[in-house]
């Protein structure tokens, strides 16, 4: 009874207008989202080895790849680092993000329009560099020998008189300042671009009252503009934590390119990356279980950033008169 | 003791639109000032300027004897309560009243005295633990108005704050703010768009139009005695009646003519007529001062006309009578019967009549004074 009910409705369904309407976005989603995590769970739990899918793919290992990762992060010294790496990657990044972000929006707010739109002009640079040529200017910006900038600077000034290789000598702040640098510089201008406009969205009258009562920038800042943002604190912090959990694009280029450090320079997803496309032996069974531990702690922080930061509430609160 | 005081004062924004062009206005001590003009006017704009929020392009500002034209609105001690009221919608009332005490650093005892004072006198005393949202929008008005008040201003300044309110609470809010102004004697400037707001509250109305003051005068001289075209029609529901009439004379007395009848012309205004040797004027007169008989018999002060349609407005009938083609209104009692397409006979009240010259839209007396 239950199950032709069911089978009706997914037929009235498949007949709607909506299904029409959802169909591109339910094939994106299946194509590049449901099969991929599928075939990566189900890869997880197989030996697969160098791409040589007809022979492992019907062998079956278990958990095996999952305790293979557990024991890995444990006792091998060369993992170790990539953890630590990540962890303070994120946080430092994060808080570069959020922050800068933050305070390039509201020093926007209290510029003229002019100063304002070229200084959020200017942030966005790194954003619509290639990441390509992006990473270069950082490469020769940072490198260790006396083409790189920072060391001819340095040297020009008599500060150092030997040139410094900042990514590689100095571990492991050297390479974490660089790649935290890199994308930090990157990622301030999405929560610049989200709390602009949701600055912009906040009544004028409310500044000015503010103002007339004799309020200073940093108090109208510190009292209505920041309560006012915390949702949108809240979601860029939630977002720009889970996008650098996963991101690797410009890591890659700096630690293949040999600027940064190897083991300091590399974070969970560049080392997921490596070990399925770029190792010697491409354990893909193994990559594919720590692609996985990824996604389930990706998954676990974000609820946890919610809750703590109280997205539920701002889900419950009633808002407008009653 | 504040008076507050404009002098020439022009503003053109960034963009060269002229906010308001040589604005003279004083505004005395204890008095509630109405700027009333329609949308874009500039009345704002002069109430912005007077905040400090505007700086003039040219011109002066004072209070008192203190030029403030150039001093930040934080250092001019001004209450200013806006449209939309402004609340902090992340505060409790408490902390929306108490917000500028707290930036002036009063200890936290001294501001609760205050905090109270102001919200016992508003009667909002019991909503002090709510958020602007749990408010209806009568309470928020007198919230906003608190935090306007307890800072003890020199000036309050208003911008149409009871616009977002529904009709009915606005004519009861009206009675209320105006006690509070006297009873505080504060110095009060209230921007408005409507017309029977500006009557009701104001001790004197500036009537603003494209950024200029027209004129400035108690309510009922700026209702019998507009000053232009624009201020009568703006006035009064229904507004002043406004007909095209010719001047003629006859036997050594003038006359004006009206859709090609002739009416006696008001003698209070013979001598500047004669002197400006006006051929046309324009005659306004208010519905209320018109009187319609069934027929005009030999009266020489009325004029024939139609009916068009008849408006009950509950205590009066509004008639809508056709003059030659064009339509102006007279409030009636209830008791006079009247059809369609009747005619019947106009007569505005002569002492009442405002003559206007056709080339300026102004009134004969503001032009004779002009001269003076």
């Amino acid at each position: 009874m239950t199950k032709t009910n069911l089978f009706s409705k997914i037929k009235n369904f498949i007949h709607s207008d909506a299904f029409i309407f959802l169909l591109p976005a339910i094939i994106l989603i299946i194509v590049f989202y449901l099969i991929p995590i599928v075939v990566s769970v189900y890869m997880s739990f197989t030996p697969l080895k160098n791409w040589n899918i007809a022979r492992y793919i019907h062998e079956f290992v278990g958990f095996e790849n999952y305790w293979r990762f557990l024991y890995m992060v444990t006792h091998d010294p060369t993992v170790r680092p990539i953890f630590i790496t990540t962890v303070v990657f994120i946080l430092i990044t994060l808080a570069i993000n959020v922050l800068g972000g933050l305070g390039l929006a509201i020093a926007t707010f209290f510029m003229g329009e002019r100063e304002a739109s070229s200084t959020q002009l200017l942030w966005l640079l790194p954003r619509m560099t290639p990441i390509a040529v992006y990473s270069m200017i950082w490469y020769y910006f940072f490198h260790g020998s006396e083409i790189g900038t920072l060391n001819s600077i340095l040297m020009s000034l008599g500060i150092i008189h030997n040139p410094i290789d900042w990514g590689q000598s100095i571990i492991p702040w050297g390479p974490w300042m660089i790649i935290i640098f890199v994308n930090g510089l990157v990622g301030v201008s999405y929560g610049m671009i989200v709390f602009t406009s949701a600055i912009s969205n906040i009544p004028k009258e409310l500044v000015i009252a503010a103002r007339v009562d004799g309020a200073s920038n940093w108090s109208i800042t510190k009292n209505i503009l920041i309560p006012l943002l915390k949702w949108h604190i809240v979601y860029v912090t939630t977002w720009q934590m889970l996008s650098l959990l996963t991101t690797y694009d410009h890591i890659f280029l700096l630690v293949e390119w040999g600027l940064v450090n190897r083991y300091y320079g590399t974070t969970w997803a560049l080392y997921i990356y490596n070990m399925a496309f770029t190792a010697a032996e491409k354990d893909l069974g193994l990559a594919a279980a720590t692609g996985v531990i990824l996604v389930i702690v990706g998954a676990i922080l974000g609820l946890l950033a919610l809750k703590i930061l109280g997205f539920e509430k701002m889900v419950k609160e009633p808002r407008g008169d009653i | 003791m504040v008076v507050v005081r404009l002098v020439n004062v022009t503003k053109v924004f960034r963009t060269g639109v002229v906010g308001v062009k040589d604005i003279n206005l004083t505004v005395n001590h204890k008095e509630f000032m109405a700027l009333l003009g329609p949308s874009g006017s500039g009345k704002s704009t002069t109430l912005y300027l007077i905040a400090g929020i505007y700086r003039p392009s040219s011109g002066k500002i004072f209070f008192d004897d203190r030029d403030v034209t150039n001093v930040p609105p934080k250092d001019r001690n001004i209450g200013l309560v806006f449209q939309n009221w402004a609340l902090y919608p992340h505060m409790r009332v408490y902390d929306n009243i108490a917000f500028p005490l707290r930036i002036k650093r009063l200890p936290e005892n001294e501001i609760r005295k205050k905090v109270l004072e102001t919200a016992r006198m508003l009667r909002i005393e019991k909503l002090l633990n709510r958020y602007p949202w749990q408010l209806s929008g009568g309470q928020q008005q007198r919230v906003a108005i608190a935090r306007a008040l307890v800072k003890e201003p020199d000036v309050l300044l208003l911008d149409e704050p009871l616009s977002n309110l529904d009709a009915q609470l606005r004519i009861s809010v009206r009675a209320e703010l105006k006690r509070l102004q006297k009873k505080l004697g504060i110095t009060t400037i209230y921007v408005t768009h409507d017309q029977a707001e500006a009557l009701a509250m104001a001790d004197r109305i500036a009537v603003i139009n494209n950024g200029r003051i027209i004129q400035i005068g108690a309510p009922e001289q700026v209702y019998t005695k507009p000053a232009t075209v624009f201020v009568g029609g703006f006035l009064g529901n229904p507004p002043m009646n406004f007909v095209e009439g010719e001047i003629i004379e006859d036997k050594g007395k003038l006359y004006i003519v009206i859709a090609g009848q002739k009416i006696i012309s008001p003698t209070h205004y013979e001598p500047i007529v004669r002197r400006r040797g006006l051929r046309k004027v324009i005659v306004g007169f208010r519905p209320e001062d018109t009187m319609i008989l069934p027929e005009c018999r030999d009266r020489n002060e009325c004029v024939k006309g139609m009916v068009y349609a008849v408006e009950p407005m509950g205590r009066e009938y509004i008639v809508v009578a056709d003059l030659g083609g064009e339509l102006v209104k007279a409030i009636v009692p209830r008791t006079l019967v009247l059809t369609d397409d009747q005619e019947i006979c106009l007569c505005p009240s002569l002492a009442k009549i405002v003559l206007f010259d056709p080339k300026t839209e102004k009134s004969l007396e503001s032009l004779a004074a002009e001269k003076d």
